[in-house]
């Protein structure tokens, strides 16, 4: 599968985010930025893939606000532009975003947005159809894989004919489905563009934000009119019953049809959602006595729908969120396939469910690998701080350290919390507080709390968990990898020099697999008062391994299986040990050799490997 | 050909999305219209990982509770923990070998025996095989062919129009070249195993 293959007419099986990527590239895309988050980072990931191949120019940005921002200029000079991020990141970037509808975006700017109901990998649930209407964003929701590639496309070519940004919403369950897709033609990369000069319209002074939301509006409403026509949305079957459906419940809804071809219903799928198309919805309720609205998390359509009965007198049964369908979590067939029997009157099929007792199986939550630094670092915290402090974290595989035995994460809000909610802590309460936080989410957003917690003089002992990539979404670099790694320009940004221009005095950097020196610098650390900088670096093993092709030179060995040797598993929850009945064994093959086991234990020993 | 569900249960790390990606191409491959589904993020670092290959014309990328056709099991309290996936009368192909988990590991939760595991699965279902899938993977000298095992399995079982020919094709024409010949015959393996179960 080549996704630069200039050829129409070839069938690959792609993840909706590979669709995603073909449809911008056949759109002549030029300009894409970015910051990763599943479930969208597969997007980014493969334009930085294909950047070396391709003409397009790629970055990925320092977080989602500076992404939207960067895409925004390029947009206003001409540029057809994607700005790519997860439904939390448009929390980020919603100041920029917000004006950009106002003002427009001339190249075209399409924004995907990927929202996560059920929280697969979220801190939150939202539905960012809220943001659509709040910044009054033209919306696409693609359905199958094909979809997510020709509603990208079209969404390239919509933008930069109406001049306003196109959001394209995705969720979960549609970045990460595979299915066939027929590529279309190859446009080249448009890269350069030309800035129509107008002050009046682009420097959004109030006299000239309040003019550009009458045009926002009057825009819209011309679009609204295209929505109405839009072959995206397709009406099919036929009956009293109607059901409106989009995203990912429209398969949901294909597929409980075909298996229950008794349900007679009147469907309008919208694949163009906003503006609400709201001449096509009239036309379709009028010839029904009930409607069903299929959508996860919130009622949105819905309630639009009920405006639109409201304005038009009609009586008609509106149906939507309630019993059957809640405002969390994804949908699935049997969940439809229950609301439409409902709807039809009709007992619901009753579910067999084969299952045995589970409540006594063992648990497999995600865990830190073996050889990670951050469990370094927290073992060594907690021996020290212990249960007298509290632990600020953040967003990252160390937010991990809150299970047992590590216990080293009491609160999280969002990227680059730790620092500032940690500083609102510790005036709340007596004990020190610790907080934690990686390189990439410190470049993201710590380093405004940090400068915040200097001037404001707080109190407050900040770990910088530096392994030299953004490990929890897939090793994307950040400004402090150097990009040579990726054969870019090399060339990164110390953290140290940025943390004492921010004013911080009391910084230490180690290596954090160095429990030793882990232990004096927090000693250290934890006397002194104000704001207070641990910076504790080691690559993550996998990256490290993975892309830059280190060789473990090193594994530990039980030496003597003891009572210090079984201390030293309850301790550090490293996946490499195991049990047999109170023997204490490492696994040779999962050992990364790290040799933070060793340091803490005189029963384990260091022996060089083979390879 | 009549629609198929197949559930993937697996532990991050061993290669479930991989060979869920093998299996949905070579149905591709054959004509057969296919959507799959996966769910990448936290199932990494040693989580559980459901994946799912909807063959036969299904537009949902993801298999609820009481509707996979076919469970195949990487992992044996993996596939236990999948049953309620499973409709009534559904087949199960599992490996045998058990990746325990950290809990267990260190002591503080017992992994259930294999006769508790096959009791379990037999109060769902008699359709179920449970396959050496690491003992057969050695032998190819790369144990991470246990996957491909499991694939040759399925393949050779006829639960699909697609034969282990079909399968074998495919991995020649997408794993690198590497790993061609050892993964040919995993999946040899694991259909000799089958043909004589």
């Amino acid at each position: 599968m080549n996704l630069l293959d200039s050829r129409a007419g070839t069938r690959s099986l792609l993840l909706g985010n590979e669709a995603i990527v073909r449809g911008a590239l056949e759109a002549g895309v030029g300009f894409i930025s970015c910051y990763p988050g599943t479930p969208s980072s597969e997007v980014p990931d493969t334009f930085f893939r294909l950047s070396k191949h391709g003409d397009f120019y790629f970055e990925y940005s320092i977080n989602e606000k500076v992404a939207m921002e960067v895409a925004g200029g390029a947009s206003l000079g001409g540029v057809p532009t994607l700005v790519t991020m997860k439904h939390v990141g448009v929390n980020v970037a919603a100041d920029p975003m917000v004006t950009l509808a106002h003002i427009g975006t001339p190249g075209g700017l399409v924004i995907l947005c990927a929202d996560d109901p059920g929280c697969h990998s979220s801190q939150n649930e939202q539905d960012s159809r809220y943001y659509v209407r709040l910044a009054g964003l033209p919306c696409f929701e693609p359905s199958t894989a094909q979809e997510c590639k020709d509603m990208t496309r079209e969404a390239f070519e919509l933008s930069a004919r109406w001049q306003q940004p196109v959001m394209l919403r995705t969720t979960t369950r549609v970045n990460h489905m595979r299915g066939p897709v027929v590529f279309g033609p190859l446009s080249p990369a448009r890269t350069k563009g030309a800035f129509a000069r107008d002050p009046q319209r682009f420097v959004s002074v109030p006299a000239v934000g309040r003019v550009r939301h009458r045009a926002l509006l009057a825009n819209l409403e011309t679009i609204r009119g295209e929505v109405n026509r839009s072959d995206w949305n397709n009406v099919y079957g036929r009956g009293k019953a109607g059901v409106i459906a989009s995203g990912v419940s429209r398969a949901y809804l294909g597929d409980v049809l075909k298996l229950h071809p008794e349900l007679k219903v009147k469907v309008l799928e919208l694949g163009l959602c906003y503006p609400f198309p709201d001449d096509l919805v009239n036309n379709f309720l009028e010839d029904l006595d009930r409607v069903l609205i299929l959508e996860e998390l919130e009622p949105i359509m819905e309630n639009e729908v009920r405006r639109i009965c409201q304005q038009k007198g009609l009586t008609i049964q509106v149906r939507g969120k309630g019993k059957d369908l809640p405002l969390w979590d994804e949908y699935s067939t049997s969940m439809i396939s229950t609301a439409l029997h409902h709807l039809l009157d009709l007992d619901a099929p009753v579910e067999t469910v084969c299952s045995v007792d589970q409540s006594n199986l063992p648990g497999r939550p995600p865990n830190l690998c073996a050889g990670c630094p951050h469990r370094s670092v927290y073992v060594q915290v907690r021996k020290i701080f212990g249960d007298n402090a509290v632990y600020s974290s953040d967003i990252g595989c160390y937010t991990l350290g809150m299970l047992p035995p590590l216990n080293t994460a009491d609160f999280l809000l969002c990227m680059g919390s730790s620092v500032s909610t940690g500083c609102g802590m510790s005036k709340a309460v007596e004990d020190p507080v610790v907080a934690f936080i990686g390189d990439s989410t410190f470049f993201h957003s710590g380093i405004t709390g940090l400068i915040n917690a200097v001037y404001n003089r707080h109190d407050l002992l900040l770990v910088i968990l530096d392994n030299r990539t953004t490990a929890m979404t897939g090793h994307q670099p950040h400004p402090g990898v150097d990009q040579a790694v990726f054969e870019g320009k090399p060339g990164r940004i110390e953290i140290e020099p940025l943390v004492r221009a921010s004013g911080v005095n009391e910084v230490r950097r180690i290596k954090a697999l160095n429990q030793k020196a882990l232990s004096r610098a927090i000693e250290e650390l934890k006397k002194a008062s104000g704001v207070r900088v641990l910076i504790a670096e080691d690559p993550c093993p996998l990256f490290a391994r993975k892309v830059l092709g280190q060789k473990r030179t090193k594994k530990a060995r039980v030496a003597v299986s003891d009572q210090a040797a079984l201390e030293c598993v309850h301790t550090l929850a490293c996946p490499a040990f195991y049990l047999e009945g109170e023997e204490v064994h490492i696994n040779p093959v999962h050992c990364a050799g790290c040799m933070v086991c060793v340091q803490l234990c005189p029963s384990l020993k260091p022996e060089t490997t083979g390879s | 050909m009549k629609p198929i569900r197949i559930f993937f249960a697996g532990v991050g790390g061993q290669g479930t999305l991989t060979a869920t990606r093998l299996l949905a191409e070579t149905a591709l491959d054959s004509g057969i219209e296919v959507t799959a589904g996966e769910i990448h993020g936290m199932a990494q670092r040693g989580g559980v990982v459901h994946s799912f290959v909807l063959l036969g014309g299904y537009l949902s990328p993801k298999i609820s509770m009481g509707e996979a056709d076919i469970l195949l099991g990487f992992e044996p309290v993996e596939s236990l923990r999948a049953l309620p996936y499973l409709r009534p009368g559904g087949r199960i192909l599992a490996s045998d070998a058990p990746i325990p988990t950290l809990s267990v590991s260190m002591g503080r939760e017992t992994y259930p025996s294999m006769e508790k595991i096959r009791e379990g699965i037999g109060k769902c279902t008699e359709k179920f095989f449970f396959i050496p899938c690491m003992e057969l993977a050695r032998k190819t000298g790369i144990v991470q062919t246990a996957n491909t095992v499991l694939l040759g399995a399925f393949f050779a079982g006829g639960y699909l129009p697609l034969s282990l020919e079909d399968f074998l094709k495919s991995i020649e024409k997408r794993l690198a070249p590497r790993l061609v010949e050892s993964n040919l015959q995993a999946a040899r393996l694991g259909a000799e195993f089958m043909a004589s179960a």
